[in-house]
């Protein structure tokens, strides 16, 4: 075992350490004591010591595995090798303590014991393992059911919040399109062939708990178009303090319908009086605020499915951008075939058009939004934009020309 | 004219073996040049005939910032 | 091949759901939070589940998860699950097994909270543990920032919820970039090119193409078999050193830490919204970053004291002006702070509705 001064002083403190709970692996495994020496290494130099590895992967796919080589290999021999592998995650991260006990003794076997629950894209993450491991170790995988997740310019592995299984306030089965949508990528997902990533995230509602609209190409996020259902026998209890705002999950004891509630929405579309709360509800941009603060005594409407957004990513390389609309609502019912089909297209568009590195948000805005809805398929709704242009630098085409002729509107 | 599968194959591998430390191709470029010297090829074969490279160790998928399709070989990352 | 198992996909939901959530699949009717950390949700049958939510370090070892199923199969007949910040959930239909469970927890250094106005897990990347190019620690970083804003964990005081979140570089594998609070490790420096490695390890025509920002261009002495860098183009996101392990693009003394702050990514009230830089830098400073816990710290603090009812981190800030949020928190403002980037027009002041 390596001398860890300063990662020792990690181990005091109320949150958990990682560093207390990598020393109880390290001393049956020798990549997790290098680990921690390596690591000391780098809390000493203030650098890493990790070069990246391009190649290492399993036979016949292009994913799930990403290669890493320490640059002091002749210091640490345990981590040389410390190649990571994504195991793609059950909708929902749901787990019975077998399967979990099953994918530990796999990793116990063929790699370092040490973890990621889980990495940002959605998968669990094995953390270090060497080259001659892999095969076994997806071998293994394989045959109790699991698989590799996503990497490289490859459709990434969806992921999905908890949504129907447990909250109120799933507009649609997210875990279920997680799941088949999963399933209807495969070839996708593990034989990298599009000009960068490309995420799919499913958020039950405009809450948004897996940060749909801000790390995914194709955000999907549940919406309802009818009315909010209300109690209004709840409504009062919320006023008199007998149930507390937003599930207790406050220090605020009591609501104050109009402070709290009505001043708060931001379309004005409700009004508190005489014990009474009305919602216009044809003027609701639900954004869930009213939802959150009463839950037992708003709840979403009936009619409800999804709104589709397109173009999120992170800073690389023309600015982070969030999604935007491209499709108001989709009713997202199993089999889900329009949503496959219009991802499909999106593919295809992209694949022909887009530039190596280029993720679909920047080629929207490279080409435009019209020749995206063209080539995919989709006509122009106000509800993608927040306004239309403030300049006179629009043109036509003969299509348009054609259809005005025709007494059509500008759309095919 | 369309290649037979197996042509199609060595066509591919043969211009993967060509770009191998000049540049790195993607499985779009790959498609993007068959269908230019065969115009009548279906994709759908050249994303097979890829898989076919890829299954048979010919070729291996790499990640460098982007998936490029390259011929096996050592990287510097794992060199010392 | 012929034998392999391939493209099979993750096992499929529904195999590792408990009984009460099969049979309550989309009837759930509303939640509560019992208590920070303790959820309860009701369906329209009557049914309930509690769910148990407690935090990790996200870095963690099979020893750990086991330890956590023993928890799982003595008090939630072996069903548990995961957020989409690293938490644990514990699910149970027996609300008298809670008590016990959380006693087992804390004996375990499982801290129980997370929920409603709190500070949750951080969402983070990987960092020194196993990333190539990082400017900082991330799970260090993380335990050093928790333990210090542990309280909040735990409780639910604040104006609103508030998620932290870090990523180790620029490239933001964490998506840090909507984030209430989001730590960044930074670069400021170009990488540094080695020549003589360079010429061994690396192909110079790949190299030159694995640049973003058309940075790199062959070294003007063909002999040298080398690369040089434009340090005006370089944006310093490493993606040359993924290709060429000579072009290393850390620097142990310039890199550091940034701050932004102010995302969201719920539609609640306000639409969401990004990070907006709020410290340029601060030291990297292993093991325990005081700097940047500190700085943390004062931000949430002076938010908690700010903030009106329900306002989260951002709709804070855009009600009382950025002018007034850097006099609050006390931070210099400086160049930096000033976008140069792609649509920085859209950041300038084009009104008088400003303060002094």
């Amino acid at each position: 075992m390596h001398k860890t001064p300063l990662l020792d002083q990690l181990e005091s403190g109320p949150w958990p350490s990682f560093i207390t709970d990598l020393k109880r692996v390290a001393g049956r495994k020798k990549a997790a004591a290098d680990l921690l020496g390596v690591l000391e290494r780098s809390y000493k130099d203030k650098i890493t010591h990790w070069k990246h590895g391009g190649i290492v992967g399993v036979l016949g796919y292009g994913s799930g595995i990403i290669g890493r080589y320490i640059d002091i290999p002749d210091e640490f021999p345990g981590v040389e090798h410390f190649h990571t592998v994504r195991v793609n995650q059950p909708s929902g991260w749901f787990y019975t303590t077998a399967a979990l006990r099953e994918l530990c003794d796999i990793w116990d076997k063929h790699g370092s014991s040490i973890l990621n629950v889980h990495g940002s894209t959605g998968d669990m993450i094995f953390l270090g393992t060497t080259t001659d491991q892999l095969e076994p170790c997806f071998a293994a995988l394989t045959a109790k059911g699991w698989d590799l997740g996503g990497s490289g310019s490859a459709m990434r592995t969806p992921s999905c919040c908890v949504g129907q299984a447990r909250c109120e306030w799933a507009c649609y089965d997210t875990m279920d399109l997680c799941y088949q949508t999963t399933q209807n990528f495969q070839f996708e997902m593990h034989r990298p062939s599009f000009p960068y990533k490309f995420k799919v995230k499913c958020s039950g509602c405009p809450n948004d708990c897996v940060a749909a609209i801000a790390r995914a190409d194709m955000s999907v996020i549940g919406v309802w178009k009818d009315d909010i259902r209300i109690d209004q026998a709840a409504v009062k209890a919320y006023a008199g303090g007998e149930i507390k705002p937003a599930g207790g999950g406050t220090i605020y004891k009591k609501l104050d319908i109009k402070a709290d509630v009505t001043d708060l929405c931001p379309t004005i579309c409700m009004s508190y009086e005489g014990g009474k709360l009305s919602i216009d509800n044809k003027n609701c941009n639900h954004c869930m605020h009213c939802i959150n603060m009463m839950p037992q005594a708003l709840r979403i409407g009936t009619e409800t499915g999804a709104t589709l957004l397109l173009g999120s990513h992170a800073p690389i390389l023309e600015g982070a951008q969030m999604s935007w609309v491209i499709v108001p609502f989709m009713a997202m019912e199993a089999p889900y075939d329009e949503f496959t089909e219009l991802i499909g297209n999106i593919h295809e568009w992209w694949s022909e058009n887009g530039k190596n590195r280029e993720r679909t948000g920047e080629l929207m805005l490279r080409l435009g939004m019209r020749a995206f809805f063209e080539g995919v398929g989709l006509p122009p709704v106000p509800q993608t934009i927040r306004t239309p242009r403030a300049n006179p630098f629009f043109f036509w085409h003969a299509e348009d020309f054609e259809a005005e002729a025709a007494g059509r509107k500008y759309i095919k | 004219m369309a290649l037979p599968k197996a042509e199609l194959v060595e066509f591919i591998f043969d211009m993967v073996a060509k770009a191998q430390g000049k540049k790195q191709l993607k499985a779009m470029d790959i498609q993007k040049a068959v269908l230019k010297a065969h115009p009548d090829q279906p994709k759908n074969d050249v994303k097979f005939a890829i898989k076919d490279l890829i299954d048979g160790s010919r070729c291996v998928y790499t990640y460098f910032g982007g998936s490029f399709i390259e011929i096996p070989h050592e990287e510097g990352a794992a060199k010392h | 091949m012929a034998d392999r198992i391939t493209d099979i996909g993750p096992p499929k939901f529904d195999k590792f759901l408990p009984p009460i959530i099969k049979d309550n699949y989309g009837k759930w009717k509303y939640h509560d939070i019992l208590e920070p950390g303790v959820l309860m949700h009701v369906s329209e049958s009557g049914a309930k589940i509690f769910s148990v939510r407690g935090g990790s370090g996200r870095l963690v070892t099979t020893d750990f998860i086991k330890d956590v199923c023993d928890l799982a199969d003595k008090f939630c007949d072996g069903y548990l699950r995961f957020t989409s910040r690293n938490n644990i959930e514990f699910l149970l239909t027996d609300q008298g097994k809670i008590a016990g469970l959380k006693d087992a927890c804390a004996k375990m250094g499982i801290p129980i909270g997370g929920t409603g106005h709190s500070v949750t897990s951080i969402v983070h990347t990987q960092g020194w543990v196993h990333c190539h190019t990082p400017a900082i620690d991330a799970s260090g970083i993380v335990k050093a920032v928790m333990d210090d804003l542990f309280e909040y964990f735990g409780s639910h005081k604040l104006p609103a919820q508030v998620r932290i979140a870090l990523a180790c570089c620029l490239n933001m594998c964490g998506a840090v970039h909507c984030s209430d609070i989001a730590i960044l490790g930074i670069h400021r420096t170009p990488p540094k090119v080695d020549h003589e490695r360079l010429r061994h390890l690396c192909e110079i025509p790949t190299t030159i193409a694995s640049c973003p920002t058309g940075a790199i261009r062959p070294h003007p002495d063909k002999s040298i078999k080398s690369v040089v860098i434009n340090d005006d183009r370089c944006m310093y996101c490493g993606n040359c050193y993924t290709m060429c392990p000579a072009l290393p693009v850390f620097d142990s003394v310039k890199g550091g830490v940034a701050l932004l702050v102010g995302g969201k990514v719920s539609n609640s009230k306000s639409a969401p919204m990004f990070s907006k830089l709020a410290v340029p830098y601060l030291p990297n400073n292993p093991p325990r970053w005081p700097e940047v816990v500190a700085a943390v710290r004062k931000i949430l603090i002076k938010y908690a004291e700010g903030a009106n009812k329900f306002e989260r981190v951002g709709e804070w800030v855009t009600r009382i002006g950025w002018e007034k949020f850097f006099e609050v928190c006390e931070i210099p403002f400086t160049f930096q702070h000033i976008d140069e980037y792609r649509w920085a027009y859209d950041t300038y002041r084009t009104s008088m509705h400003f303060k002094f």
